[in-house]
């Protein structure tokens, strides 16, 4: 399965992930703490530069993540520009920007498995009625089975473009949602009949 | 043909004493009584006579709501962790067995419910991917992998977990027809007890013994050459009738 | 065990799975992602605990790094985006919807629309307009006025989550779990 995690090592991809988990947090809620603009650009240097620093392919990639960003940028700035108050809104502008940057940075240099240890260890606490295994098989789980229900949404799709002049549009919900409901009858009992979920 | 013999124990094989299921109201199996000893047995019968209810009831995968099932002396429905080493189940549809994203995974997995390791899990499933000469399988997505190939995934791992009994349900469905010959030829190289359910005579005609079920009843029961020409005449003889019009339930 | 196991897994995987399928265009124009639609029926057809679960661990792939909300975002970066209340009061969303349909005797068509509209639209705007003001530094009242951006498009999503749901427990009324 396709992840968001560069393929451009950077210096990041070594540290731990609970270290960069840890920074990002603390460093999100320093930008939420910072109201000048000044300020909240200079906060931000240290993330621009980790995302150039990882060259042209990563810094493009690190951009076009931001992208779902500007419907949101727009209206700030149609907002504040008609209430007079731009300042204000360079700063909501910037700290949207470098906080999401932050936090992509981090996907971005995580892998999937450290990600995925990550969380079984912060479940830990939960183990009682969450055993850390139940986790990691659901997590599986529901990777391995992305592909094969998209598939089957596609085949849905076709078959009813097959009879239809007109596209299936939400039509594909009620056979998709069968399909996962008898995939997971047939999965159960697979499981079951490899040992079970523990 | 020398393979070796299953073991001999009075509980050995798999054996049903008027084993009866009922699903919805509705008799699926009728007071079934078996003893499955042979290394390879075929099971055949139309779709919605009963073989695959019959499949389930001897993994364990449902229990009888009469009657008594034992594999190797061991209730299946029961005792999990002991059946898991005797039986091993090769679903008809791969994408509905395999589990996990990566195929390392997939074949680890058996091996960690029967206690290994994490790391020592893995570390078998690289050393048998690599005996098979597919050493670069080991990360690759299982969706990358083509049917036969997942297949082949699917017969890995359940044979990773050395049962004594393997059962196959319509194992060649859909299969080109190198895959089958490919597979086949898998099949017949192991040392296990294979039972074959299939509504195809051809994927059974091999067997020592072939039992054909119809209504949730064994109708034929010996050798291939014995029950198979009367089911395929039976079948010839119903694929005559236009209709098909009964509903089920 | 292992059915509830699995019901959430595949639950979750369809949401991802519907979140690839283009953008919906209804014929008003309005463009409706399929996948917010698929955490209604998390709920509606899973029941609140599995529902609440399956949207649960679809967020946990999405913030370890696995590009499957619609438009093939995620990342960790989604949730430092403005419409991130959205995104935390899924769970709770699908959990009230399934509560709605688990509790009342209504007709799975209706029963389906009630717990859309108090889940999938009042629980669900009670997170997602605070995240928008906190991240966007407006008022409540202001962050409503944008949050009305989404309600069309929820609208129709409640009639389609009713529909889809009386249709899967005409089809199959064993499958509807929050009814078992």
């Amino acid at each position: 399965m396709l992840t968001l995690t560069s393929p451009v090592e950077t210096p990041l991809h070594r540290l731990p992930a609970g270290v960069k988990l840890a920074a990002l947090a603390g460093y999100t809620a320093l930008l939420f703490a910072l109201q000048a603009p000044g300020a909240l650009a200079l906060a931000g240097l240290p993330v621009l530069t980790l995302i150039a620093g990882g060259g042209r392919v990563f810094a493009a990639h690190a951009g076009r993540m931001l992208r779902p960003l500007w419907p949101f940028l727009l209206v700030v700035a149609v907002w504040h520009l008609a209430t007079g108050a731009a300042l204000e809104g360079l700063a909501i502008g910037l700290r949207l920007v470098i906080a999401v940057a932050a936090a992509n940075l981090v996907t971005m240099t995580t892998r999937l498995s450290d990600m995925i240890a990550v969380i079984e260890r912060l479940a830990a606490p939960l183990t009682p009625v969450l055993p850390p295994r139940r986790l990691a098989l659901a997590i599986a789980l529901a990777i391995r089975f992305v592909p094969v229900l998209s598939e089957r949404v596609t085949q849905i799709a076709a078959a009813w473009r097959a009879r239809s002049p007109r596209r299936a549009g939400w039509r594909v919900l009620a056979p998709a949602a069968l399909a996962a409901l008898d995939d997971a009858e047939q999965v159960a009992e697979a499981l079951r009949a490899r040992g079970g979920a523990g | 043909m020398s393979r070796p013999a299953p073991p001999l124990a009075p509980d050995a094989g798999i054996r049903l004493d008027a084993a009866v299921v009922r699903l919805g109201g509705s008799v699926v199996l009728e007071a079934m009584t078996l003893h499955l000893t042979e290394a390879r047995i075929g099971i055949v019968g139309r779709n919605g006579s009963g073989k695959s209810t019959l499949l389930r009831l001897m993994a364990g995968l449902i229990a009888p709501d009469t009657g008594r099932v034992r594999v190797d002396g061991i209730d299946p429905a029961t005792d999990r962790k002991a059946l898991l080493r005797r039986l091993g189940i090769l679903f008809q549809n791969p994408d509905h067995q395999i589990l996990f994203p990566t195929v390392e995974e997939e074949l680890a997995f058996g091996l960690i419910q029967l206690g290994q390791g994490k790391a020592e899990a893995l570390a078998a499933a690289r050393q048998r991917l690599a005996q098979e000469g597919r050493a670069h399988w080991a990360t690759a997505p299982v969706s990358t992998l083509s049917q036969g190939q997942r297949h082949w995934l699917c017969l890995i791992s359940v044979l990773m977990m050395q049962p004594a009994t393997i059962l196959l349900d319509e194992p060649f469905a859909g299969l080109d027809l190198p895959t089958q010959a490919r597979l086949a030829r898998a099949f017949a190289a192991l040392p296990q007890r294979l039972i074959t359910i299939s509504h195809d005579p051809a994927a059974v005609e091999a067997a020592d013994r072939v039992i054909w079920i119809e209504a949730g009843r064994v109708v034929g029961d010996g050798p291939p050459g014995a029950v198979l020409p009367e089911f395929q005449a039976q079948m010839a003889r119903w694929g005559a009738v236009d209709a098909d019009t009964d509903l089920a339930g | 065990m292992e059915r509830s196991l699995t019901h959430i897994a595949l639950f979750t995987a369809l949401i991802a799975a519907l979140g690839l399928v283009p953008k919906i265009d209804l014929a008003a124009g309005v463009p409706i992602t399929a996948q917010s639609l698929g955490v209604m029926l998390c709920g509606t057809v899973l029941g609140a605990r599995r529902g609440a679960l399956a949207v649960l661990l679809f967020l946990v792939l999405v913030a370890i790094g696995l590009p499957l909300l619609s438009g093939g975002r995620g990342g960790l970066g989604v949730f430092a985006t403005p419409p991130v209340g959205f995104l935390i009061g899924f769970p709770v969303a699908a959990f009230v919807a399934g509560l709605v349909v688990e509790r009342t005797t209504l007709a799975p068509l209706w029963a389906a629309m009630c717990g859309a509209v108090i889940g999938g639209i009042g629980v669900l705007y009670a997170f997602g307009i605070p995240g928008m003001a906190i991240m966007l530094d407006k008022s409540l009242t202001e962050a409503s006025y944008l949050a009305m951006a989404y309600l069309p498009g929820d609208l129709i999503k409640v009639v389609l989550a009713g529909f889809v749901t009386q249709a899967i427990g005409a089809a199959r009324p064993a499958a509807l779990m929050s009814r078992a």
